[in-house]
């Protein structure tokens, strides 16, 4: 098990350099930071001097070791569009953006295990179509048009929620809904066919034909087992919720990563920009590693393998 | 079942309460804004946005102020003024004047923010502008100050009025203090601020030591906050629920739709802002570019239906323009060659200048998309083809400066100066990035408009350079553009003619 957790984090330390090796030489392929700090208004001779001051005539080998070093050392360097260092501002951003990732995944939960549980109770009837079409849908819908009709609806028609924000548990809820709802699908699905395979199997057969025919019983034997594979993916949706808020954070004013990220974007904010995106990445790689561990612990043919 | 449902009308009954308690209105006397792009700093010295600058017409007084009815400079912190000559200037103070922590304002003060803006060292955005004319400043007595220009400078009153708040002695002594300054303002305005969240909201309270008998008046709500909502429709929905009072820079269809409900009315003014196409007439792109020659040009400005985009597109107040300016402007005359809606004659020009299936360039946008995808269809009704390059300012003002860019769809919003010298500078100086035409007769023109403070000779200049701007058909001037507000209905507000709203100036309805 420690060989295998071992060879995983040094494949997902790899993933995250090579996207931060990545995203640092696109985003000065992009854009020229030095213009970006100078202004749309100055001279090329303030151009030059601001390139020159903030060592972007370097090599990039350079500029991308410097900023490394500072990252293993804690100094995630200074934005010049917030004008603050960019670790105190990530952290105070960070929060908002924790709190809607955990309400969304209980969003999904809370929709999606009941769906795929109907489903596969009832394989190919009227309940499962409904389940599958309410899944489909909510993978169809973007999350920009669900957001402005869920203020529309329950923030503007009937008043009971607030319309944007993020000062109370209450701001959190329609954002947790349209965030949330785009996971349903996924996990929905994995547990319908779970479920339907886990029925199928003998141990279950055999409880059945010794008599223990209650649907309670039958689900908490059966679900054990049908939602080892949810909880792995689970844990990677948590991932994409956590690097995947800009729209829902931006419609509903919420001052969350993904509006920062939004922002430093429209303000060319190169070091606040390529430390979200390494943020954003080890994120999801250490969410991607966890669910690998939590698959590999909870099926030993996986580390067998 | 049963305590199923009283336990949810329970909680929706609280629900609905509360999400009504928790907004500000009229009841508490606040008054809150919806911003699209965020505020990361409240000291005016360091910014240039237009959010910004609304926000320092509360914050922040200098000398001067622009009254928003003539648009002339009138005296602000300043009781009188006396150009010694054209360039000396020399300002009188007005008494009983206090900054937000109560310290009176003093002549050294007023010294103290003209040396530190115009020091290159300070990192002000204002600073480059003013250290280009202020030879120095001197306090002449307690409350007399007296400034030397470089040169004579008809904007120096518009440069103090929008471009200089005054600071207190030793505000930026040290680093520390500076950073407070950036998120704790001591200014002189109406309002001062009690609470800022950078990119989120600023918190402003009435100053209750605001002197009285200014042109600013004597505000009348208490409390003022700026809350940034990206989004267009939650600021709609933030408006229809008593979130947000007030709504600046709102596209017609979303002020006409929403100012038709109870929850706000539509107000439309005038704005400053123009928009235009410039194209590459110096032939910086390259020798053969199309739009070296002259017939191309005017093509491209008989081509395009301006009537129709403003009436259908842009509404509200606009209104097509002729020349390179903004009509309310000092010097921007409209007598100049007219390019009336005549594909005609474009695909006439466009023969004759060696074009007659037309041609292909790159249109580069930035910003009012769908009146560049009409002036898109315009075009390719006379057979030319443009292939918009969608991109961010800064990348836009990047492709600029290394000489990559054809044409592209320009705005200016002048700062709201009704000057023709606040967009025909940037436009026409001969080192601007901006200057596509590079016509030496034209530049020198704008630059000796803005050399003197003789109005006439500036009116003269301005004829001369504007004329042979439409004549050469460097630009094609689109239109002025619509101030659209969304105010709510209990707010009584009067749109300001340079579209800079003064908030100072609302007042709750009785």
């Amino acid at each position: 098990m420690l060989r295998y957790a071992l060879r995983r984090l040094v494949l997902a330390l790899a993933v995250a350099l090579t996207v931060s090796v990545a995203t640092f030489w696109l985003l000065r392929a992009a854009t020229d930071p030095a213009a970006a700090i100078a202004g749309p208004d100055a001279t090329e001779e303030v151009v030059a001097q601001v390139r020159s001051e903030y060592g972007f005539d370097r090599p990039i080998v350079a500029q991308y070791w410097e900023w490394l070093r500072g990252v293993l050392s804690g100094d995630f360097g200074h934005s010049y569009f917030w004008r603050t260092s960019v670790g105190p501002l990530i952290l105070s951003h960070a929060p908002v953006t924790i709190e809607l990732a955990l309400s969304a995944i209980l969003v999904t939960i809370l929709v999606a295990l009941p769906l795929g549980i109907a489903a596969a109770l009832k394989p190919n009837t009227l309940v499962d179509r409904a389940a599958l079409t309410i899944a489909v849908a909510a993978q169809a819908i973007p999350n920009f048009w669900l957001g402005v009709m869920c203020i529309v609806i329950f923030a503007v028609k009937l008043p009971f929620f607030p319309v944007s924000g993020d000062k109370t548990w209450f701001h959190f809820v329609l954002p947790a809904i349209v965030l949330g709802t785009s996971s349903v699908p996924a996990v929905m699905r994995l547990t319908r066919t779970g479920l339907l395979e886990v029925m199928a199997s003998d141990y279950i057969r055999t409880a059945r034909a010794k008599g223990f025919v209650s649907l309670p019983l039958l689900l908490r034997h059966a679900l054990r087992n049908a939602l080892l594979p949810v909880v792995s993916v689970l844990a990677v949706q948590l991932g994409h919720k956590l690097g995947g808020s800009f729209i829902v954070e931006s419609v509903f004013a919420m001052n969350g990563l993904g509006r920062l990220a939004m922002q430093s974007v429209l303000g060319a904010d190169i070091p606040t920009i390529q430390m979200l995106v390494f943020i954003f990445s080890l994120t999801f790689v250490a969410m991607t590693f966890l669910a690998d561990l939590l698959n590999a612990w909870l099926d030993p043919r996986i580390r067998l393998s | 079942m049963k305590k199923f449902a009283a336990y949810l009308a329970a909680g929706t009954l609280a629900a609905a309460l509360w999400s009504t308690a928790a907004c500000a209105s009229r009841k508490d006397d606040t008054l809150v804004v919806a911003i699209t792009a965020p505020i990361l700093n409240v000291d005016r010295l360091y910014t240039t946005a237009r959010q910004e600058l609304i926000l320092a017409q509360l914050t922040d007084d200098g000398l001067f102020d622009v009254d928003p009815d003539t648009l002339r400079y009138v005296p602000l912190v300043a009781k009188s003024y006396k150009f010694v000559d054209d360039t000396t200037l020399d300002v009188t103070l007005r008494k009983g004047v206090k900054f937000h922590d109560g310290s009176p304002l003093t002549a050294d003060d007023v010294v103290y923010t003209y040396r530190w803006t115009s020091d290159p060292k300070s990192g002000t955005n204002q600073g480059r502008k003013i250290h280009r004319w202020l030879k120095s400043v001197e306090r002449l007595a307690d409350d007399k100050v007296r400034f030397k220009l470089n040169f004579p400078y008809p904007l120096v009153l518009r440069d103090m009025a929008i471009s200089v708040p005054l600071r207190k002695r030793g505000t930026y002594a040290s680093a520390e203090a500076a950073k407070t300054q950036n998120s704790a303002l001591n200014g002189l305005g109406p309002y001062r601020v009690v609470g800022f969240d950078p990119g989120k909201k600023v918190e402003l309270e009435r100053f209750a030591g605001y002197y009285k008998g200014g042109p600013k008046g004597s505000p009348s709500i208490r409390h003022i906050e700026f809350r940034t909502i990206p989004d267009l429709q939650t600021q709609q929905a933030e408006l229809m629920t008593g979130g947000v009072q007030f709504m600046y820079g709102v596209p017609l269809d979303i002020a006409r739709n929403i100012g038709a409900t109870p929850a706000a009315r539509f107000v439309s003014g005038s704005d400053m802002r123009v928009d235009f196409i410039i194209m590459d007439a110096k032939g910086y792109t390259g020798k053969d570019d199309p739009f070296v020659k002259l017939d191309v040009r005017r093509a491209m400005n008989y081509a395009i239906n301006r009537k129709s985009i403003v009436e259908n597109l842009v509404g509200g107040s606009s209104r097509v323009i002729d020349a390179a300016c903004n009509p309310l402007m000092f010097g921007c005359i409209q007598d100049v060659m007219h390019y009336g809606y005549d594909p005609h004659k474009a695909k006439a020009l466009l023969a004759k200048a060696g074009y007659p299936d037309g041609f292909q360039f790159d249109f580069w946008v930035y910003r009012e998309k769908p009146v560049a995808e009409a002036i898109m269809s315009d075009l390719a009704k006379v057979g030319i083809k443009a292939r918009m390059r969608v991109v961010t300012s800064g990348a836009l003002a990047k492709a600029r400066r290394s000489r990559e860019v054809q044409a592209y769809f320009g705005s200016w919003g002048s700062g709201g100066t009704a000057d023709a010298a606040a967009i025909a500078s940037e436009h026409f100086a001969p080192k601007s990035n901006r200057n596509l035409s590079g016509d030496a007769e034209v530049d020198d023109a704008v630059i000796d408009a803005e050399q003197t403070m003789n109005d006439a000779k500036r009116m003269a200049d301005y004829t001369k350079a504007f004329k042979r701007i439409a004549e050469l058909a460097y630009w094609v001037p689109l239109y002025t553009t619509s101030a659209n507000y969304l105010v709510a209905r209990d707010l009584s507000f009067a749109s300001p003619k340079d579209g800079l709203p003064r908030l100072y100036l609302l007042k709750w309805k009785k």
